[in-house]
């Protein structure tokens, strides 16, 4: 036992180091998240739902769970935080508002008017907030389109790659699982909005587990020595003056030969592409479809 | 013969410790006396029938615990020009396993402890130490490549070289065991000895310790030798190569010439333990101290250090992605 703790002395001082630390951190974070209290001020908004499952895709018991998520990290970051889920065509709303809207944006027009329309926005109609709207229906170009508004304090925060990772983490999940999606589009834009996460890490669940798999197995097979012993002589050990005496050692140049190849670039597209941008000059936002 | 204590009459031995002549029951040293022709099969101490094999040249007599040196084994053609003392006691040789074993994480604990001991003997193995004068004449063709990219294009430069090596090896008494029961592999992996301890033979060396003659005569072996020579001049050869991406051999020729050969003792401490019904088998290089053998794996030791590393790397992973995604 002595020799086993002997030999992980190291291994536990760091874990209890990394403990520590991310303790320390939790509490940091738990105590800002509880000082954080924003009161709204916007007293226009035509409604206090947040939720709006048109497509159906959210069981009420999930729908008020959101609710109360999302009522917590509006306080968090002063900011209103909306979810729209639709199940039909926006070609002809859309293309009655903007005519030349392209399909991936049908769903930015039909976010930047529900968002005007109902005079969201945490501190006056039309300020500070984030809308998602995922729409199920596939348009005529075979696609579903989903689309981040931001507006206010969320537009100047939000930078394209941010929209994207957002999007990227909803897509995750929204085929097999829309709650966890929409919980997961809540609390990035709460940390988003907090200034943390600046990573944009999000490692699946099981990526910790694997790399202690990996580690455990090539920890015993290095340890697992069933080796006899290490060779400890080299060429020059039973040499006469350790090194042999080079009567010629001649290197003379012969010819040049030269090749070039082509380097191939590959063009990179994203996994569900994506359009960014905002038709209302105050709005902000970002798309992608899958 | 036997060597006794002019003091009190008891076997003088070897003590690798001192580096000199000891008597354990008087502690004297120096005090020997060389007693007396030994015969193969009788012990010149005590009378006992001694039951020895064909290349036993020194060993313990069983009745009367003294250690006996057999002189026609040890004189004219048998004789050693050359002998390395033992530098390592019994205790050095068991501080050097556990301190070798205390390495290797998965050995049980306990299997190093005096109730597994079944052998443990300080053996002077015969050795053949060859000297050659090599010469090793190489031509061939070596290639060296340079890459570099400018815009969407990459490069690549080929150079070619005619290399010529002329090399003179002097080969200072490369080892061979001359012991049929000791095997080669293991004989090998012992080496290097440090020769400055070389000392001319002297049978005092040997009481306290067992012993055996050449088994096979120096040119049966030499060509052992030879392959340790070779297998070195090739390496020494590629060593000067190095600066080259490819070498295309055209003209390689190694000669290698015999330039004498002499018998040597060599110090080996021999351990055998016993553990779970297996039987383990341990050689310590008497003078240098270098363990060679395998150590049994303890299954719970195995389980136990793998799942800790388990816990704590996936432990501290999750602590990683926590903190990171917290930042």
């Amino acid at each position: 036992m002595r020799e086993y703790f002997r030999y992980f002395k190291w291994l536990y001082i760091v874990l209890a180091v990394g403990a520590l630390l991310t303790v320390v951190l939790h509490a940091g974070h738990w105590t800002m998240a509880k000082t954080m209290n924003y009161q709204r001020t916007n007293t226009e908004c035509a409604t206090d739902e947040r939720v709006f499952d048109k497509a159906d895709v959210l069981s009420d018991k999930e729908e008020e769970k959101l609710r109360k998520l999302i009522a917590k990290r509006e306080k968090q970051t002063g900011c209103d935080i909306v979810l729209v889920t639709l199940n039909e065509p926006l070609e002809e709303y859309a293309r009655a508002i903007e005519p030349g809207v392209i399909s991936e944006e049908y769903v930015r027009v039909y976010a930047e008017q529900s968002w005007e329309k109902m005079g969201f926005g945490f501190d006056v109609p039309d300020g500070d907030g984030v809308m998602l709207v995922d729409n199920w229906s596939r348009e005529d170009d075979g696609r579903i389109h989903t689309w981040l508004c931001t507006t206010g304090r969320a537009r100047d925060a939000y930078y394209v790659e941010d929209i994207d990772h957002l999007l990227d983490n909803v897509y995750r999940y929204v085929e097999d699982d829309p709650y966890r999606a929409y919980k997961t589009y809540v609390n990035d834009f709460y940390h988003d909005m907090m200034g943390w996460n600046v990573s944009h890490l999000s490692v699946p669940g099981f990526v910790p587990w694997l790399i202690g798999i990996i580690a455990s197995v090539i920890f015993a097979a290095v340890n697992w020595r069933s080796k006899e012993g290490k060779k400890t002589t080299t060429a020059t050990t039973y040499v006469e003056g350790r090194k042999p005496v080079f009567r010629t050692s001649h290197d003379r140049f012969l010819r040049k030969t030269v090749t070039r190849r082509k380097i191939q670039t590959s063009s990179s597209g994203g996994s569900g592409g994506g359009s960014h941008g905002g038709g209302g000059g105050h709005h902000g936002g970002g798309g992608h479809s899958r | 013969m036997i060597f006794k204590c002019r003091n009190c009459g008891g076997n003088t031995v070897y003590s690798p410790e001192k580096g000199r002549m000891y008597c354990p029951h008087c502690e004297s040293t120096d005090s020997e006396e060389k007693i007396g022709d030994s015969s193969l099969t009788q012990c010149v101490n005590c009378g006992a029938p001694l039951q020895i094999t064909d290349f036993t040249s020194a060993c313990r007599c069983e009745h009367c615990g003294n250690y006996l040196i057999f002189d026609e084994r040890v004189e004219n053609a048998f004789e050693p020009k050359l002998i390395l003392p033992f530098r390592i006691g019994k205790e050095g040789a068991v501080a050097a396993m556990e301190k070798e074993f205390s390495r290797r994480l998965f050995a049980p604990a306990d299997f190093l402890s005096a109730k597994s001991l079944e052998k443990m003997e300080g053996i002077y193995v015969p050795f053949w130490l060859y000297d050659y004068g090599a010469f090793y004449d190489f031509a061939g063709e070596g290639t060296r490549i340079r890459t570099w990219r400018s815009g969407d294009t990459e490069y690549t430069e080929t150079s070619y070289f005619e290399v010529i090596r002329q090399m003179d090896v002097n080969f200072d008494r490369i080892p061979v065991d001359a012991s049929i029961a000791m095997d080669d592999r293991i004989m090998d992996l012992m080496e290097p000895y440090d020769y400055r301890a070389l000392a001319d033979f002297e049978p005092q060396y040997m009481s306290g310790f067992f012993g055996e003659v050449y088994n096979q005569p120096a040119q049966q072996l030499e060509g052992r030798a030879q392959e340790k020579a070779r297998q070195a001049s090739e390496e020494m050869l590629q060593s000067s190569l190095t600066e080259y991406a490819t070498v295309r051999p055209y003209r390689k020729n190694l000669k290698l010439n015999s330039e004498g050969f002499c018998y040597a003792l060599m110090p080996v401490w021999q351990y055998a333990y016993r553990y779970k019904d297996q039987s383990y088998l341990y050689h310590v290089n008497g003078q240098t101290g270098k363990v060679i053998g395998v150590t049994p794996v303890s299954r719970g030791k195995v389980l136990a250090y793998s799942a800790s590393v388990f816990a704590a790397v996936t432990a501290l992973c999750y602590m990683a992605v926590h903190v990171l995604e917290i930042l």
